[in-house]
């Protein structure tokens, strides 16, 4: 059983971000493994444990930064990690992402794909569908439980829809996003550490992948960043019981409008 | 001329602060108004195994580099003080000696538990009536056949209460001064072996403190830690050199967070129309605190540079942990003031940093002890 798990180094959510014009942001240095990614790790490491075989593989695009990622899956048991970096990709959509990573997939031989269910800076959530559409395999996307079944050829994988949950079987290799809720991811021992402090991440450019820039130009256009509204200050209501339920009913209706 | 951590250090400061924030930095508070050890926290912490950093891999280490250590420790510190003094306990203090000198029984016997979580450790040095002044050392071991025999008391040992091992320092000779002074390894478990009081303590309370008792212990002559006798003052030099850039480092980290805490509450709070964060006095505290908090750091980790390069540096690491200990404490007491009235409420975190702040002045040696000792050194070479 052969795991592959795509990993995004993201801005973490305490880094300061402004727009420096319509397209370019500043983003303090401060990164992290995406939340969702670490759900995706975590999974393919327990297959692996359970199965008692199999590798579990780490994938990430971008450069300097980004390789931190990858040392983070190592961290926590990934076998191998890969950095494909290409002064071509340094725009990548999701498109772009997904048809590097198809090329990157092609003639090696994975079972189960992981991936967060969407990275937490651009929100996308596209890359993995988009990735199986490439290698026209099976998906599902923010599933919470995932069994291999059928003699490692099949997965039961489960995802929470409104009022319950969907139970979907899916012939293997697929691909699945992590959803909170699929495991608890563990916290790196030492050991794990220090083999990602000293691991060499194999590194890939496009032309290794057999595409040329123009096969991964960006679909996909960034206009402009609006940075989010200021929120307002408190505003404490003075009124005794129950005359202010009255005014925060006023409020909520003729000043806010959202009743 | 490099001040930069390698990409890996910057890796591994990242993971580490990541796990203490994860498994440490929720239950803070807690483990400050209980005032006990936590021993479930101590298991899930030495499962991850960094108990072992500073020791070799044959024993279950990792023998890590210097540098990387001090980043563990000045994270670790970011996070309960108490529990931070147990594991640096752990790590280099209580077993520095047995890593250094332990027979390889010994090693086996105490040192592979002990990175694996399952024994604890401690170091004593201080007695009643001494502590910087090793000098004053009372408690006494004697060559009884092939048997030391160990006699006294010793005051203010962290893990006391819970220890399954400790190395004494003690005197073969008290005529001889400071030239007699060597380490002893004891066991919790040997007759004559006993834990007197616990002490109650103003800060770093989740780490239990107390007094141990040496009556008539008879351990193996090999019991003792070192190459020959009498190098004991020498050898206490040489492990105060790291604890004290640890200290120093632990100053660092608490003042940082007294201060990061500080800054949030000065955004927020409001006083005539505007957060206090808009007033020139209460930003002069910071640009102040920054410039002494950035000197401190940089400052001990030169320090550590030179532990890891094998150079002479006992002079420097009394500077750097004095120096960054009088920087935490200015921080911390800035940091009150920031908060005002509230800081002295005890749901609000400055009073924890204060309280914890005040024992980085007593390990590696009180600051008294130390400025007469650095003054006279200047005086006479600087």
């Amino acid at each position: 059983m052969n795991m592959l798990v795509l990993v995004k180094q993201v801005p973490d959510t305490e880094a300061i971000i402004r727009a420096r014009s319509d397209t370019v942001l500043d983003i303090e240095d401060k990164y992290a493994l995406n939340f969702f990614d670490e759900f995706a790790v975590e999974e393919a490491l327990r297959i692996r444990e359970k199965s008692g075989k199999g590798t579990v593989t780490v994938v990430t695009l971008g450069s300097k930064k980004a390789a931190d990622a990858l040392r983070r899956g190592i961290a926590m048991g990934a076998d191998e990690a890969f950095q494909i970096e290409d002064p071509a990709l340094e725009e990548a959509d999701a498109f772009a992402t997904a048809k590097t990573l198809a090329a990157f997939i092609e003639g090696r031989d994975f079972d189960v794909i992981l991936c967060g269910k969407q990275a937490i800076d651009d929100d996308s959530g596209a890359v993995g569908p988009a990735l199986a559409q490439f290698l026209g395999i099976p998906y599902l996307t923010s599933i919470v439980a995932l069994e291999i079944t059928g003699e490692g050829k099949e997965a039961r994988a489960a995802r929470e829809i409104e009022g319950g949950r969907e139970v979907v079987t899916l012939p293997l290799p697929a691909l699945f996003s992590a959803q909170k809720g699929l495991n608890e991811p563990r916290i790196p021992q030492v050991a794990g550490v220090m083999k990602a402090m000293k691991a060499q991440i194999a590194k890939i450019d496009l032309q290794a992948l057999g595409l040329s820039p123009e096969d991964v130009r960006p679909r996909t256009k960034i206009l402009k960043f609006h940075p989010p509204r200021k929120r307002p200050g408190v505003k404490m209501i003075e009124e005794e019981f129950p005359r202010n339920v009255e005014v925060l009913v006023k409020i909520l209706r003729e000043e806010e409008k959202v009743i | 001329m490099d001040f930069a951590f390698t990409e890996e250090q910057e890796f591994f400061q990242q993971t580490v602060r990541d796990t203490i924030d994860r498994i440490i930095m929720p239950r803070v508070q807690e483990l400050d108004e209980r005032e006990e050890f936590d021993f479930d926290l101590w298991r899930e912490f030495a499962k991850l195994g960094y108990l072992g950093i500073r020791h070799p891999e044959k024993y279950g280490g990792m023998d890590l580099d210097v540098i990387s250590q001090m980043i563990f420790y000045e994270e670790l510190f970011r996070g309960d003080v108490g529990f931070a003094m147990t594991v640096t306990m752990q790590i280099l203090m209580g077993t520095y000696f047995i890593g250094r000198f332990g027979t390889e029984e010994i090693k086996q016997k105490v040192l592979v538990p002990a990175i694996r979580g399952e024994k604890i450790g401690t170091i004593c040095f201080t007695e009643d009536q001494s502590g910087s002044d090793l000098a004053g050392t009372r408690t006494t071991a004697v060559l009884d056949g092939e048997e030391w025999v160990i006699n006294g008391t010793k005051m203010w040992i962290t893990n006391a209460p819970t220890c399954n091992f400790c190395t004494v320092l003690a005197t073969t000779d008290p005529s001889q001064g400071i030239k007699a002074l060597n380490f002893f390894l004891v066991e919790g478990d040997m007759p004559g072996f006993s834990r007197g009081q616990r002490l109650k303590k103003l800060g770093s309370r989740s780490s239990v403190t107390g007094e141990l008792v040496f009556d008539n212990v008879r351990i193996p002559r090999d019991y003792l830690l070192g190459e020959e006798l009498g190098k004991g003052v020498q050898y206490a030099g040489e492990i105060l050199n790291e604890v004290r850039v640890m200290t120093g480092l632990a100053a660092c980290a608490i003042a940082r967070m007294a201060m990061d805490d500080a800054k949030q509450y000065a955004n927020r709070r409001v006083a005539f129309g505007n957060p206090i964060s808009k007033y020139q006095l209460i930003r002069s505290k910071f640009a102040t605190f920054w410039a002494w908090y950035e000197a401190s750091r940089w400052y001990c980790y030169r320090c550590a540079w030179m532990i890891q390069e094998g150079l002479p540096c006992l002079n420097e690491c009394m500077l750097a942990k004095m120096f960054a200990t009088e920087m935490c404490l200015a921080a911390v007491d800035e940091a009150t003031r920031i908060y005002g009235g509230n800081a002295f409420a005890m749901e609000y975190p400055p009073q924890r940093y204060f309280r914890d702040a005040r024992f980085l002045l007593y390990g590696g040696g009180c600051h008294e002890v130390l400025q007469d000792y650095l003054g006279r050194v200047y005086l006479k070479e600087g």
